[in-house]
């Protein structure tokens, strides 16, 4: 059956990638559930929840609230944690149960704006669909309201989007930033980890933006129209280990399962052999090559590897088991949005 | 960012259960997922949460029905050695408004079923709050199940968002993984113990006290290793509850399978426990000699005060215990608590108003609170008590009191003042 998982764990949910791309902003984040999401999000999908406090909380929505559609209740929760946090902004983050009850964002936004008298993001996520939609729509919405005025260029200044532990593994942004300034760039951005509201505020004053996973790329996008932002993609952080072993590999053909811009990344580093990218996770019609192919559940994952006459497969490890009669080679590339494992690699 | 809410003992007693804080409950208020406290907070996150307990009975497998965000920290389980039987059939934005997912559950069911290489005892099928707010008729889905897959078939409610009713999630999974038992005849030196999805520690002195009883076999569901062990669970002439969860399920065995129940309390003042296990002896029909025990408790207790001194506890709720209860214990026993996290109701306030007597000043906060965002410690600790006061207090020694084997009675108590001792590091 298409949407049946008999082998491997779900990837991680959209509202799990909203609120990674908010987690570092400084705003009060409340994923509107009844507390098993947000025990995911803190629990599973954000490994900074240990290590970096952040104003995230669960509606604790019951199902009264639910059935009799009590948004102002929510929204006098809402005001009562601003009375008790500091914070700059408020996001409300759907899951499935205001995806059920067709709950109107719109109306959330104005209705928590004029109580809370901050500036409302609303992130209408249902659970169903996976984290880069998450990311791609929290980005969007955050810079489309706080991205706004245009400041003067500041030369050799980069912004990275896509900077989050479930594209990357990640939980600080050193690394990114110590790779981007090998290449030259005097300061390096990456909104949303290790950097706060302010850095998407003063986004115009960036001379390019870098995109180093498709959630970004809506956004970036609406910065080259609205400041004409030059925007570029790659992924400066490939695994010096999975860098050596891929580039051992010759006169094969190699399946990399990953997202998007990562997989692309890691091929343009394979020399001498067919590569084919796969993602579970939404691809740029723009930077798919022939034969690039987006995996839509586990049965046609297990026929993309079985039939492909693949000799070598680089994906988060945890796939493997659903491809046990693949004879070839399989090289770890974690991917956090898949198995929730940190970054690095093993065979 | 505002100071953590506390109130004391002495004000909250004084203003009494209907004028609880709003900080202290939970439904009035944001619920902080405190890194503290994970555990509490999401259903299926850690420890026995729906999807793990559901899985209580062996040889079965779940069938999550859910969106994909539901089942996604079930990978946290896999370290345990359930990815082998937890399977996904994942819902889309059209099956969570229309409900059309229902009729592809009995096909999954059987394509599992098929694709195994054992026949399952039974199959739980998981859903979840989209299946609450849908009105789901879910024993009838599983009833289409067992005709498509020939395999018995169970529904687990992983419904967070009835936490607070009259059947909570915790005590409907437990109704489910004891509902496939069938009636037998009855023996009437055996019993069950309910109430756990781990053992009890073998060194309980309930054993012998029901040994000494002359009940022969005492049967526990986490206990049993294959389904036929399973079965004969039912033989069982009566239950002891030990947590009110388990009431539920026990109430639907004495409908279904005649199987009566007896309810006692896990507690840490010593006192109780002899009266509890006195009265236990009247319902059973026998007097149950606890003195060794008592006395062995009572003991260990006087050793660690005379050794440690009136220690100063913070005691937390993510633990075996009633965090209430174990504070007023503590308080009875000659120490003091200052901080105590927990979670306020009707059947603990009791415990709060004691304490209040013994402890007016000590301070009750709400792990729950969006204001525990900012708690810092304020008082003097010794020692602390529980993952979530671990988690505040990294600095001070302490104890977890959050195994999965089951404390109970005075060898519950004797374990945690060894336990105490230990960490003490004296």
């Amino acid at each position: 059956m298409k949407k049946l998982l008999k082998y491997i764990s779900p990837p991680a949910p959209d509202d799990s990638g909203a609120c990674s791309v908010l987690y570092e902003l400084g705003g009060i984040t409340v994923i509107c559930d009844a507390g098993g999401c947000a025990g995911n999000v803190c629990g599973f999908d954000e490994p900074r929840w240990f290590e970096k406090s952040s104003a995230l909380f669960s509606a604790g929505l019951r199902d009264m609230d639910a059935i009799l559609g009590r948004d102002d209740k929510l929204v006098e929760k809402l005001a009562r944690v601003c009375e008790q946090v500091d914070a700059k902004f408020t996001a409300i983050v759907g899951t499935p149960v205001p995806a059920v009850i067709a709950t109107d964002y719109k109306a959330l936004k104005r209705m928590s704006e004029k109580k809370t008298g901050l500036p409302c993001i609303t992130v209408a996520c249902d659970g169903t669909k996976l984290y880069d939609r998450g990311e791609q729509e929290a980005y969007f919405k955050l810079f489309e309201e706080f991205a706004v005025d245009k400041l003067p260029t500041v030369k050799g200044r980069l912004g990275v989007i896509g900077a989050t532990p479930l594209n990357t593994g990640l939980t600080e942004a050193g690394p990114i930033i110590k790779s981007l300034k090998e290449q030259g760039w005097r300061e390096v951005v990456c909104f949303g980890m290790d950097s706060g509201l302010d850095d998407i505020i003063n986004l115009s004053a960036c001379e390019e933006l870098l995109v180093i996973a498709p959630s970004g790329i809506k956004a970036a996008r609406l910065m080259g129209e609205r400041f004409g932002i030059p925007c570029k993609t790659g992924y400066p952080i490939l695994d010096e280990e999975l860098l050596k072993k891929a580039g051992e590999l010759r006169d094969k053909k190699v399946l990399i399962v990953h997202q998007q811009i990562a997989a692309n990344a890691l091929r343009d580093r394979i020399s001498g052999c067919e590569v084919i990218c796969a993602s579970w996770f939404d691809m740029i019609e723009e930077l798919m090559q022939e034969n690039d192919t987006h995996i839509t559940g586990e049965e046609q994952f297990t026929e993309l590897v079985m039939g492909g006459g693949f000799d070598v497969i680089i994906g988060d490890i945890s796939l493997k088991r659903a491809v046990k009669g693949f004879g070839g080679e399989f090289i770890d590339f974690a991917h956090y949005a898949v198995s929730g494992r940190m970054r690095k690699t093993e065979t | 960012m505002n100071k953590a809410f506390y109130i004391t003992a002495g004000e909250l007693a004084g203003a009494g259960f209907e004028n609880v804080p709003d900080e202290l409950v939970s439904s009035r208020h944001m619920i902080y997922s405190s890194p503290a406290t994970l555990d509490f907070n999401s259903p299926g996150a850690k420890g026995f949460g729906v999807k793990r307990a559901g899985l209580a009975v062996p040889g079965s497998v779940m069938l999550l029905v859910a969106p994909g965000c539901c089942g996604r920290n079930t990978a946290l389980l896999n370290e345990l050695g359930y990815n082998e039987r937890f399977f996904y059939l994942l819902l889309d934005d059209t099956d969570i408004v229309t409900g059309r997912h229902l009729t592809k559950i009995p096909k999954a069911v059987k394509e599992l079923c098929g694709e195994l290489d054992y026949t399952p005892s039974a199959v739980m099928i998981c859903i979840t709050c989209v299946d609450a707010l849908l009105g789901t008729d879910m024993e009838r889905v599983c009833r289409k199940c067992e005709e498509a897959a020939g395999v018995p078939t169970v529904p687990a409610y992983m419904y967070a968002l009835t936490r607070e009713k009259r059947l909570p999630p915790m005590a409907g999974v437990r109704r489910s993984v004891y509902s496939l038992l069938k009636p037998q005849k009855r023996i009437s030196n055996e019993c069950n113990l309910m109430g756990y999805f781990a053992p009890m520690y073998d060194s309980s002195e309930i054993y012998e006290l029901l040994g000494s009883a002359g009940i022969k076999k005492v049967r526990e569901l986490a206990r049993c290793k294959t389904f036929e062990e399973y079965e004969e669970l039912s033989r069982a002439n009566f239950n002891l509850v030990l947590n009110p969860e388990a009431r539920y399920a026990a109430q639907d065995l004495e409908a279904r399978l005649g199987i009566p129940f007896i309810e006692l309390v896990r507690m840490y003042r010593i006192d109780k426990i002899r009266n509890q296990y006195r009265l236990l002896g009247q319902a059973i029909g026998a007097k149950l000699d606890d003195s060794q025990y008592y006395e062995k408790a009572k003991s260990t207790i006087e050793a660690f005060k005379a050794k440690h001194g009136e220690l100063t506890f913070a005691v937390g709720e993510c633990v075996n215990a009633d965090s209430f209860e174990l504070s007023l214990a503590l308080t009875e026993y000659g120490f003091k608590v200052s901080e105590i996290y927990g979670t306020v109701g009707e059947r603990n306030f009791v415990f709060i108003k004691k304490l209040a007597q013994l402890s007016p000043d000590t301070k009750i906060y709400s792990n729950l609170s969006p204001t525990m965002l900012g708690y810092e410690r304020e008082g003097d600790i010794d020692m602390v008590i529980g993952n979530d006061a671990r988690y505040y207090h990294k600095d001070i020694r302490g104890v977890d009191l959050n195994d999965e084997a089951q404390p109970f009675g005075y060898d519950g108590v004797i374990k945690l003042f060894e336990a105490l001792d230990t960490a003490s590091g004296k």
